[in-house]
């Protein structure tokens, strides 16, 4: 095995092959993964879910909890509470029913001082109740939350959820076998109260510094194990959806998702997963457009990065989590018990946790609810689509390697003919010339010939440089265009949108008209993107392939596609596609299509004004995201993605002399000859 | 530390006992604030001897168990504690005995003793034998010897040196009826009489706090204190929850499982206390009547007992509440603390110690951190901040530890402003440990044990302790003095370090040799071969010299 050997590896048969062929590898390659990738979610591709945790032991224990009356109780009064306070939380009530359970029972106040723009403060408070286990000294904890909506809340009321809590608490209160604490949980103001009861807990800031003020808590825990957040709609409940897509595409550990499928299913209720029930058709076609369609929702969900729940945030300290999301249809009509028999159930099985949750899959994409794609599966289909990116990076390395040495070995072979033909003229010169006169005559011919095809790596590493420096500065820009936006009388998401769409467009701008050195220096500048690319792609991968396969189905044809050209069309063409990509334009693209599908039988202004809108407020969002809870797409798109995107448009700027483009398809005829 | 403690008897002995050794059993019953009662069950005994002596062999009431591992490793005070479950200072007030959860020991040795290292261990390892508990897992890689936090608390006949005292805990004990049967077994009538009857296994574990507890220490023998006693006090605190019992009316029946059949015959006295000072706001009658109710001033604030004395007859006691229950204020007592992790992650974190001071003058404390080896503290980042503002300790005891052989420990001593919040906050980092060094159930995390804060109380407020010149609960009726000594333990911390995945290592093994033998053969190649232009010389020497030698090796093969 040449494994380490070999230097001269550019010369092995097998890189002959390649490089004969390379072309039409990274287009079997590319297909390949895309439809390996889709195919991943027909049934034969993927596996049933299975227990790992053997301690877990789901639903072996029989339910108790059979009071109906009690969660009603609640509900009735904190229906009446709740028309006291039209947008806050009724925290005296829920502080006195806490209380009256029998739980220690603590308030959190919170502040967000908003990041952008002028400054505003917003202030918050959660409640929450522990409830001390009999069995252990409070070094471990499960939480159960609840997010509250007030009355004027855009979202479906979860105050049925608060009810069956309560009652719950007060069931398992009269327990003797908790061996963990359990924290019962009531966020204000979706996200952010959760985010700020996390810090506060931990002790930490997990965005931007001095953003979300979380201040400091009274009772703790210890370390909290897992959670489940507890969303209904209604208090009479036909299925639960379980919702797992975490902050930046973090999943739970599937135990816990197999624990909740597994208890739902124990009580009869009907549980979906991204609102699809887990469906079997005999036509194998049917049966994989319905997992693929599934699979497909949990794709563009994870890929955003964005927590679909408040489950979504704990992932970040180490705590498996997910969503119950409660709906009423007309199928089923299943009452508190029912939930309160699934709380207990996997509440008891969660209690028999020894170990935190470390077995079983924490990378997976599910086709069904009850069937997965483990890492192993999925990752090889990324890898597919990245290693184009290589191959021709590689390729292209090659090229230019055989190039500059055909070059000296033409040079070698032209010398003694020159020297043979100056002597057939003058005779007399040739014998006057000494050995150093030769030497120095071959040096300044051979650097007059190179010159146009020298590499400048200077040049390039410089591009490379200050082309991600230009990324770093986009991430921390937006703070001050929103600062000058406001002093002018501009919306916050406005003066950002148009500070981003003004830089946009210098970057645009100013490669085309900055120095390009040579022909094999962009060359080797496009082998430098290629790689980061792939690299980037490969990273991403390994935490969020939902994103990874997205932008790699997105960017790998054009960036493969893309290099230095003489052909006018063809250069019009790839630079117009390669704008279309620039992630800020890409952004506002997919937000003007999606608000043309939804409303699509408005006027065309309207739709228009609509869209901007939209687009203004989802990469104001994205800003803020990262800065309250440290979701890093906005800091990947401008970071790397935008800095990728320059060293590309600026390689495919250049545009080649005849020479050195048949020069190089000369070099590469001799060498498929 | 240069002090004698010479200690006031009160109690009068007498001397015309037959035998030198006196027993007493006790239970005290509190109902707490919320939904809790408090039992604390208190068997003492006397022994007339001289702690210095070796002879300690001959005992009547005292345990000859003990005995002979204190004298045999020159035990001059052993306190244990064996607990589940976390005592909640701030709705409970304050026990009768502290105690950290888990298993808790603390020992001096008389100053005599040579080597206290190699007599810790193998007391613990006694112990471990005696309790059936896992004290044998106590070794100089996880005590201290903390300077200030414990001074004797018998007398003592010479200057104080810190060096003869050694603490461990082990927060990840697990208390159950396997540590009950041995420890009953140390009482003078054993399960079969008396109070200790009630100690039924069953019940008492459908507690929401239970602690056995056993402590043993030289006491005067009388006022001149010209002669010294041992005194062991066997203790048993349970708090039962009235959620979990599914009523408040409780009984000695509901609580234990079953009444007192007789009085234990050994006991000089064998009484039950009832607290009834809250019986005005949440009313309960008891039954039968009491055969005397007391009240005792202590340090300002006076409370209320029903006493029954047990006789020689099965006996009783129920208590019935008159009303719906009343959901009263809860006043948290003067001090009490907590001890949480911050930080998240697998590399690094901070430990936070809070203490809250609700009285109205400042109070001297004295915090204890006991960490175990594999957490390395930054000194450095140690953080004291009352109500906002940054403090400085009046002094500041650290003993770096050291890996795999030391525990580290920090003494602190603070005084808190008057109604202050006080957090004590360091990091430190998360270290890979070797992979036989992971327990069993690797992932469950690794604990840190309870931080102790001890302190003078100044007033008598949710104070319950017995005084230091005291052996039974009774003493501590009217027993006002100039300020009361508590020491609270806050609750132990569970953290992760960064675990392997054990059932990888055969992957990881596989994947490890087949890449290193790749790599291998070309690698040393490269390093050892030279490529060098070998000359093809055919004359015929060399081509006898190449036949010979092929022939050799064949033969040779």
């Amino acid at each position: 095995m040449g494994l380490l050997t070999d230097p001269s590896a550019g010369q092995s048969k097998i890189i002959k092959i390649l490089m004969k062929y390379y072309s039409k590898l990274c287009i079997i390659l590319y297909l390949g993964g895309i439809i390996a990738f889709c195919v991943l979610a027909y049934r034969p591709f993927n596996s049933e879910t299975y227990f790992s945790e053997n301690a877990l032991l789901p639903g072996l224990v029989r339910s108790e909890y059979r009071d109906g009356n009690t969660p009603h109780t609640y509900y009735r009064e904190l229906l009446d509470e709740m028309e006291k306070y039209e947008s806050k939380l009724p925290y005296s009530w829920l502080l006195a029913k806490f209380k009256q359970i029998g739980l220690d029972t603590y308030t959190h106040n919170f502040t967000l001082n908003y990041p952008l723009g002028k400054s505003q403060k917003f202030t918050g408070k959660n409640v929450y109740g522990i409830l001390r286990a009999a069995r252990a000294a409070s070094t471990e904890s499960v939480v159960l939350s609840v997010p509250y909506r007030p009355p004027l809340s855009i979202h479906e009321t979860t105050a049925p959820a608060i009810a069956i809590m309560l009652a719950f608490a007060k069931f398992a209160n009269k327990e003797k076998y908790w061996a963990k604490d359990i924290i019962f949980l009531v966020t204000e103001h979706e996200q952010l109260g959760m985010q700020a009861w996390l810090e506060a807990y931990h002790g930490i800031s997990g965005g931007k510094e001095g953003t979300l003020n979380a201040g400091d808590m009274r009772g703790r825990a210890g370390a909290i194990q897992a959670a489940i957040n507890l969303e209904l709609h209604s208090i009479e409940i036909g299925e639960i959806d379980i919702k797992i897509e975490g902050l930046n595409g973090q999943l739970p550990n599937l135990d816990l998702f197999n624990l909740a499928t597994r208890m739902c299913a124990k009580e009869g209720v009907s549980h979906t997963f991204k609102n699809r029930i887990p469906r079997r058709y005999t036509d194998p076609l049917k049966d994989w457009k319905y997992t693929f369609q599934t699979m497909l929702s949990m794709v563009a969900t994870q890929a955003t990065g964005i927590p679909n729940g408040n489950h979504g945030l704990f992932y970040r300290f180490g705590i498996q989590a997910l969503t119950l999301e409660g709906f009423a249809n007309s199928k089923d009509r299943l009452g508190f018990i029912t939930i309160g028999r699934i709380l207990e159930g996997t509440f008891r099985s969660l209690n028999n946790l020894l170990e935190r949750f470390h077995q079983s899959f924490f990378f997976y994409l599910l086709p069904s609810s009850d069937r997965y794609v483990s890492i192993g599966l999925y990752i090889p289909t990324i890898a597919a689509l990245a290693a184009t990116l290589f191959i021709k990076a590689y390729a292209k390395w090659c090229l230019l390697h055989d190039e500059e040495e055909n070059k000296e070995n033409k040079d070698e072979l032209d010398k003694p003919q020159t020297i043979d033909e100056t002597g057939d003229h003058n005779p007399i010169t040739r014998e006057s010339f000494t050995l150093k006169q030769w030497e120095e005559k071959l040096k300044t011919d051979t650097t007059q010939l190179n010159q146009k095809s020298k590499v400048h790596l200077g040049h390039i590493c410089a591009v490379f440089v200050i082309s991600h420096l230009v990324g770093f500065g986009l991430k921390e820009l937006p703070t001050y265009f929103a600062k000058i936006g406001v002093q002018y009388g501009y919306t916050t998401e406005s003066s950002i949108y148009i500070g981003l769409a003004l830089s946009t467009f210098l970057i645009i701008l100013i490669p085309i008209f900055v120095k390009k050195p040579s022909y094999s220096s962009m060359i080797v500048l496009d082998i430098f993107a290629l790689l980061e690319m792939g690299n980037l792609l490969i990273c991403i991968a390994m935490y969020n392939i939902s994103l990874a396969m997205f932008c790699g189905v997105l960017y790998i044809p054009f960036a493969l596609l893309l290099s230095p050209t003489r052909c006018r069309l063809c250069s019009i063409v790839q630079k117009t596609c390669w704008i279309l990509l620039h992630p800020f334009v890409l952004a506002t693209i997919t937000v003007f299509t999606y608000t043309f599908f939804v409303f699509w039988n408005e006027l065309v202004d309207q739709i228009l004004y609509k869209a901007l809108s939209a687009t203004q407020q989802a990469i104001m969002f994205s800003i803020v995201d990262s800065m309250v809870y440290g979701n890093w797409l906005f800091s990947v798109a401008c970071t790397i993605m935008t800095s990728n995107w320059i060293c590309f448009w600026y390689m495919c700027q250049y545009r080649p002399m005849i020479e050195e483009i048949t020069k190089k398809t000369e070099t590469s005829k001799q060498k498929v000859d | 530390m240069a002090v004698v403690f010479i200690l006031l008897c009160y109690f009068q002995l007498s001397l015309a006992l037959q035998y030198s050794d006196k027993f007493t059993e006790e239970l005290v019953l509190k109902p707490l604030v919320q939904d809790q009662i408090y039992a604390h069950f208190q068997f003492t005994t006397i022994w007339n001897v001289d702690a210095r002596s070796r002879d300690l062999f001959q005992s009547h009431l005292f345990s000859r168990a003990l005995s002979e591992v204190i004298v045999r490793h020159n035990v001059q005070e052993l306190h244990i504690s064996l607990t589940a479950g976390l005592w909640n200072y701030e709705t409970w007030g304050y026990p009768i005995v502290d105690s950290a959860p888990g298993a808790e020991v603390w020992v001096w040795f008389k100053d005599d003793t040579n080597d206290i290292d190699t007599n810790w261990k193998q007391l613990t390892n006694s112990l471990s034998g005696l309790l059936c508990a896992s004290l044998n897992q106590i070794d100089n890689t996880n005590s201290i010897n903390p300077d200030i936090s414990f001074a004797p608390t018998g007398i003592i006949s010479n200057t104080l040196n810190s060096s003869f005292v050694r603490y461990a805990t082990l927060p990840r004990e697990i208390v159950c009826t396997e540590n009950l049967t041995p420890w009953k077994k140390l009482l003078p009538c054993d399960s079969k009489l008396g109070l200790a009857t009630l100690l039924n296994a069953g019940p008492i574990h459908n507690t929401r706090y239970h602690s056995l507890s056993i402590h043993l220490r030289p006491i005067c023998r009388n006022a001149q204190c010209d002669l010294a006693s041992i005194e062991l006090t066997q203790s048993v605190d349970l708090v039962y929850d009235f959620t979990i019992l599914g009523t408040r009316n409780w009984s000695l029946r509901k609580l234990f499982g079953q009444g007192i059949m007789n009085s234990c015959p050994l006991a000089d006295t064998s009484t039950i206390y009832v607290e009834t000072t809250n019986n005005d706001t949440n009313i309960f009658h008891l039954s039968p009547t009491p055969d005397e109710y007391l009240i005792s001033t202590r340090g300002g604030f006076s409370s209320q007992f029903a006493k029954y004395v047990v006789k020689e007859r099965p006996m009783t006691i129920a208590a019935s509440y008159a009303d719906k229950q009343m959901y009263t204020v809860n006043i948290p007592p003067p001090l009490y603390a907590n001890q949480y992790k911050i930080g998240y992650g697998q590399q690094k974190g901070g430990l936070v110690t809070k203490i809250y001071n609700n009285h109205w003058a400042p109070i001297d404390v004295v915090v204890l951190q006991n960490l175990p080896w594999y957490i390395p503290i930054y000194l450095h980042t140690l953080k004291i901040i009352s109500n906002g503002t940054p403090m400085k300790p009046q002094k500041l005891i650290y003993k770096p530890g050291k890996m795999r052989e030391k525990a580290h420990s920090l003494e602190l001593m603070l005084r808190l402003p008057a109604k202050s919040t006080t957090s004590i906050k360091f990091y430190f980092d998360y270290v890979f440990l070797k992979w036989q060094e992971y327990p069993p159930d690797a992932n469950h995390g690794f604990y840190i044990g309870s931080a102790i804060i001890s302190g003078h109380l100044p007033l008598g407020r949710n104070y319950t302790g017995i005084p230091q010149d005291g052996s039974t609960y009774a003493s501590s009726f009217n027993a006002s003095r100039k300020n009361y000594f508590v020491q609270i333990r806050t609750e132990p911390i569970v953290i992760t370090l960064p675990t392997p995945d054990f059932s990888m290592p055969y992957n990881v093994i596989c994947l490890a040799c087949t890449v290193v033998a790749l790599a291998f053969g070309p690698l040393h190649n490269i390093t050892t071969k030279r490529l060098v232009l070998k000359v093809n010389s055919d004359n015929l020497l060399t081509k006898l010299k190449k036949f010979g030698r092929s022939l050799f090796c064949s033969k040779k093969l």
